[in-house]
């Protein structure tokens, strides 16, 4: 009988194959994100158009889609492995596939499916073509070309691999449900969560001040806009990824309409796009210094 | 004879446009063998999610050669006095190689002249593939692309490998930054290793080693056979369309099919949502009425037990979260939903979704007379066809296709009248040209009522449709009204509607642009249904928006068209047309001016005719009363061929233009005949 790889295995192990294929070992950003996408190790830095190699655990918020813990497969928290590598090797998706026989699938007795997924997050005015990639049947990693990020085209490709952790987990471990997964070999996933499930799907679907949330959103984005203004790039950054977070909590919390939501995801979105063209701009201007100080 | 393999090989193609471009790749391939004169005996197109190419067998090696025809001087200046060639001509041989026997005299356009008829060798077939394949894979069209190279070509998704083996050797080109050569890929779940191919003919059977079944119609032979098998003896109908099918196919290089179950507690939830969480999760197909489904998969046999596995988890879930929409969604209610919909806003500036509800159910009015209609459900439909929008279940991306087949489910479980729920299922077809028709006179007339309310709310709100923009597929629902009023031959003036409704907006729009929308509309529809398009523009020149007198006008037309006595009548209400062209203040006709036996006649005639018609109108007798005016042409030719009409007596002159209008008027009754276009004539 095969060895039972624990989570934390799972994760360390994809870590190490990354590390070996050249990727930096990065972490989580410090505040809640929906993607590992947010984090601006990958928002930011694609937009260098500069080699740029990273792998690293993203805890990612999805508020609406919590469930109390009663759903094996939705929780309103998760663990994504972020991979970005740019420019996009060749042979990316042989070293995809590769990376999931190094966890222990067999691809001769699984079924790896690439199914079309246009990515599209307008919250970050970026999208790329790729697909989700099923593994018998279930959606395991979102594997993305990006084209466009903060509404800016990009010239060095980037790959983007996204695998879901728990998913890819209860495959590899054989059980039902996320919450029966061995974390490491004592403790399961649901021992660390499932308190965290439950009252968080009661916060973001009932208990959340929308009032609050409201008035924090327009004081964050305020803020970001202040913060552009000064040149603070990041700092003004960092309170657009608070700004999509409180968007997210309220649209599980219910009471936005049709047109407010999409009001709000525009809100989101020039903020991330201010971020992305100021950034750029700022990159292109300290390079002019570079060159002159070099001359 | 030799034969040539073409493949591109890219990571995973979208299947929706996968067999268009294989088609169009091979159709260019072909195209080009013919153009360049290279014979070949059998043509075979390759795909799978993973490739397109195609397979020819029996080319020639070279081009067939061809005698061309070069041109020279004028044969005047070619040959001197005693025939003899002059330095002109020599000039022009010694250029091109040519022999005295090579020369002859052509006659063209601008005379005679001397030509060099020359053998070309032909080229050969390797170098015209090498050059020309690659600008061939250049022009090929797709919906989307994206880029992955510094090179920046375009393509759906990246190329990772080309072969292009002209018998034993390989072309080796260069497009998206891959050079060509003859190694192929195998299905990633047998191995990573190249397939090294020395000829052509070994690609078919290397691959399906490789596991790869690269011939498509081989491949949908095995799916369904694969399915059949995978059913044997089993309760349940699979229930699978051809286009599920090719959709399988079209994402799939090795299929191998599996039975997987679920929970049967499931089965209480709608039919459709089941089908749509089977659809989305790649086209599994159901085995009604069982708890089962087969499992098309693309990998290898030893996978089975894991792909069953898998799906049964990942459908168990999907069914969960369903269950879960449905039973939230059956707890809160309609009535719930319903106020709710007061904090949804519909258009820009048009209310919210309870607005257009209530707008709707008064709308309703104006059709009660419709027969057999009953206008209490169709106004309590109207009031809660939009409610399902504020579900959990249509909010949540993968069911929003269900909108209105949930909203229906949710009535009938919140206590409405069948009825109700069933006008409430229907009313948004139909969804496309040739899709169901709603089955009731409530569902009919709901989704009558909603499509010209989509369509007033998108002029008022600024989205008219103008090119190729129409976001909110106002033309789509335009049509949708003309074919829903005329399949139920329904007693409905359009532009009557159009102006009730817009009452009930209470805003201040020129009902004239929506008028000509939905003529437009109608004309597209009554050419959809093959009638000629001067019959129609005919018919609608003084069209008030009855969509079934229209059409039965067109038919009565349609019925005439191509007679002798009919064309005849047509070339007379043209010359009418254009004697009345700028002509104006015309008064009564004064039978006392009548001075000739024809204008009489004709006044007789007409005034006659006029008497009989209105009962012809009244019953719709269209084809009779084609039959009456054409009754009166004989009078009609004779009065045109007795009586001036411009003559130099105004008065005269004045009272026949007037029976002339009269004439005109009675014709337009029925229509504007002089847009009937004759053959031969320039309109």
């Amino acid at each position: 009988m095969r060895k039972l790889r624990t989570f934390e295995n799972i994760i360390l192990d994809l870590s190490r194959y990354w590390q070996k294929k050249g990727c930096l070992l990065y972490y989580p950003y410090n505040s809640e994100v929906g993607a590992g996408t947010f984090n601006p190790a990958t928002f930011i830095r694609v937009l260098d158009n500069k080699p740029w190699k990273i792998c690293y655990v993203e805890i990612c918020k999805r508020p609406r889609d919590g469930r109390y813990a009663e759903n094996p497969l939705r929780f309103q928290q998760f663990y994504q492995l972020q991979v970005v590598m740019q420019p996009a090797p060749t042979n990316i998706q042989r070293f995809f596939l590769e990376s999931l026989e190094c966890i222990g699938f067999k691809l001769k007795e699984h079924e790896v499916r690439f199914v079309e997924g246009d990515w599209d997050a307008p919250t970050l005015g970026a999208w790329g073509l790729g697909w989700e990639v099923w593994l018998d049947g279930l959606e395991i990693t979102q594997f993305t070309y990006f084209q466009q990020a903060g509404g800016l085209d990009l010239k060095e490709i980037p790959v983007e691999l996204s695998y879901g952790l728990e998913r890819i987990a209860m495959l590899l471990q054989g059980v039902k449900s996320a919450f029966d997964l061995k974390w490491n070999n004592t403790l399961t996933w649901g021992d660390v969560h499932r308190q965290n499930e439950i009252e968080f799907s009661e916060y973001n679907f009932l208990a959340a001040d929308a009032r609050l949330l409201v008035s924090l959103f327009n004081q964050y984005e305020a803020e970001a806009v202040r913060l552009f203004e000064k040149g603070l790039i990041l700092p003004g950054y960092d309170h657009t990824i608070k700004c999509s977070h409180i968007f997210n909590v309220l649209e599980a919390r219910g009471g936005i309409s049709i047109s407010e939501r999409a009001k709000m995801i525009a809100r989101v979105r020039a903020l991330a796009t201010q971020a992305a063209q100021l950034y750029k701009q700022k990159m292109s201007e300290q390079n002019v210094l570079k060159e002159g100080a070099k001359q | 004879m030799i034969d040539f393999l073409l493949e591109i090989g890219f990571e995973e193609f979208p299947p929706s446009f996968l067999k268009k471009s294989a088609n169009e790749l091979s159709g260019k391939v072909v195209n080009l063998l013919n153009q360049q004169r290279i014979f070949h005996r059998s043509v075979r197109t390759i795909y799978t999610p993973r490739r397109i190419g195609v397979l020819i067998l029996g080319l020639t090696r070279k081009q067939k050669p061809q005698v061309v025809e070069i041109q020279g001087p004028p044969k005047k200046l070619a040959f001197d006095e005693r025939n003899q060639p002059t330095e002109m001509l020599q000039g022009f041989m010694k250029a091109n190689n040519l022999k005295h026997s090579q020369i002859v005299v052509r006659k063209i356009k601008k005379g005679e002249y001397v030509c060099g008829k020359k053998e070309v060798v032909g080229v050969n077939t390797e170098d015209i593939l090498y050059e020309e394949v690659p600008k061939i894979l250049k022009t090929l069209e797709f919906p989307k692309t994206m880029i992955w190279t510094k090179g920046g070509t375009k393509f759906p998704r990246p190329i990772r490998w080309i072969v292009a083996l002209l018998d034993r050797r390989p072309l080796k080109f260069e497009f998206a930054g891959v050079r060509a050569d003859r190694h192929s890929m195998p299905n990633q779940h047998f191995s990573f290793k190249p397939i090294r191919l020395e000829k052509p003919r070994e690609y078919i059977n290397f691959l399906r080693h490789g596991g790869v079944i690269v011939d498509p119609n081989e491949r949908r032979k095995l799916i369904v056979k694969r399915i059949k098998k995978a059913v044997e003896k089993m309760e349940g109908k699979p229930l699978c369309t051809n286009e599920m099918i090719e959709e399988i196919n079209c994402t799939t290089e090795y299929p191998e099919a599996v039975v997987v179950g679920f929970d049967e507690q499931y089965l209480n939830l709608p039919k459709e949502v089941l089908m749509t969480v089977l659809k989305a999760q790649g086209y599994l197909i159901w085995l009604k009425p069982t708890s089962r489904f087969v499992c098309v998969f693309s990998a290898r046999k030893k996978a089975l037990q894991n792909v069953k596995k898998g799906y049964t988890l990942v459908v168990g879930s999907k069914l969960y979260d369903a269950l879960f929409y449905y039973k939230n969604d059956s707890k809160q209610g309609l009535t719930r939903m319903e106020a709710n919909t007061k904090r949804m806003m519909w258009l820009n500036g048009l209310g919210s979704l309870y607005d257009k509800a209530s707008r709707l159910s008064d709308f309703a009015n104006f059709f009660k007379k419709i027969p057999g209609l009953n206008l209490q459900t169709l106004k309590r439909a109207a009031r809660l066809c939009k409610v399902d929008l504020l579900s959990e279940m249509i909010r949540e991306k993968d069911f929003t296709s269900l909108q209105g087949i949930m909203g229906g489910h949710y009535a009938r479980i919140s206590g409405e009248e069948e009825a109700v729920a069933s006008a409430i299922k229907e009313h948004y077809l139909p969804k496309f040209a040739g899709d169901k028709m709603p089955s009731t006179k409530e569902g009919v007339v709901l989704s009558i009522i909603d499509k010209i309310d989509n369509v007033v709310g998108a002029f008022l709100s600024g989205n008219r449709p103008s090119g190729s923009y129409d976001p909110l597929a106002v033309r789509r629902n335009g049509y949708a009204v003309v074919n829903l009023i005329n399949s139920n031959s329904f007693d409905i003036t359009l532009f009557n509607a159009v102006d009730a409704l817009l009452k009930l907006y209470k805003k201040d729009i020129e009902h004239e642009i929506l008028f000509e929308f939905f003529t437009e509309r109608c004309s597209r529809y009554l050419q959809d249904k093959k009638y000629r398009y001067d019959e129609i523009n005919t018919v609608l020149a003084r069209w008030k928006g009855d969509i079934v007198d229209a059409r039965m006008r067109c038919a009565a037309l349609k019925k005439m068209s191509g007679k002798a006595e009919f064309t005849k009548l047509v070339i007379g209400q043209k010359r009418v047309r254009n004697i009345l062209k700028n002509v104006q203040g015309l008064g009564k006709v004064s039978t006392e001016l009548f001075k000739q036996s024809a204008e009489k006649k004709l006044f007789k005639k007409g005034m006659e005719t006029d008497g009989q018609l209105k009962t012809l109108f009244e019953a719709r007798d269209y084809q009779k009363i084609l039959d009456l005016l054409l009754a009166m042409r004989p009078d009609i030719d004779k009065f045109f061929d007795d009586v001036l009409v411009m003559c130099e007596d105004e008065k005269l002159k004045k009272n026949r233009l007037a029976l002339v209008s009269l004439i005109n008027r009675i014709f337009l009754c029925f229509g504007d005949l002089s847009r009937i276009v004759i053959e031969g004539e320039k309109n």
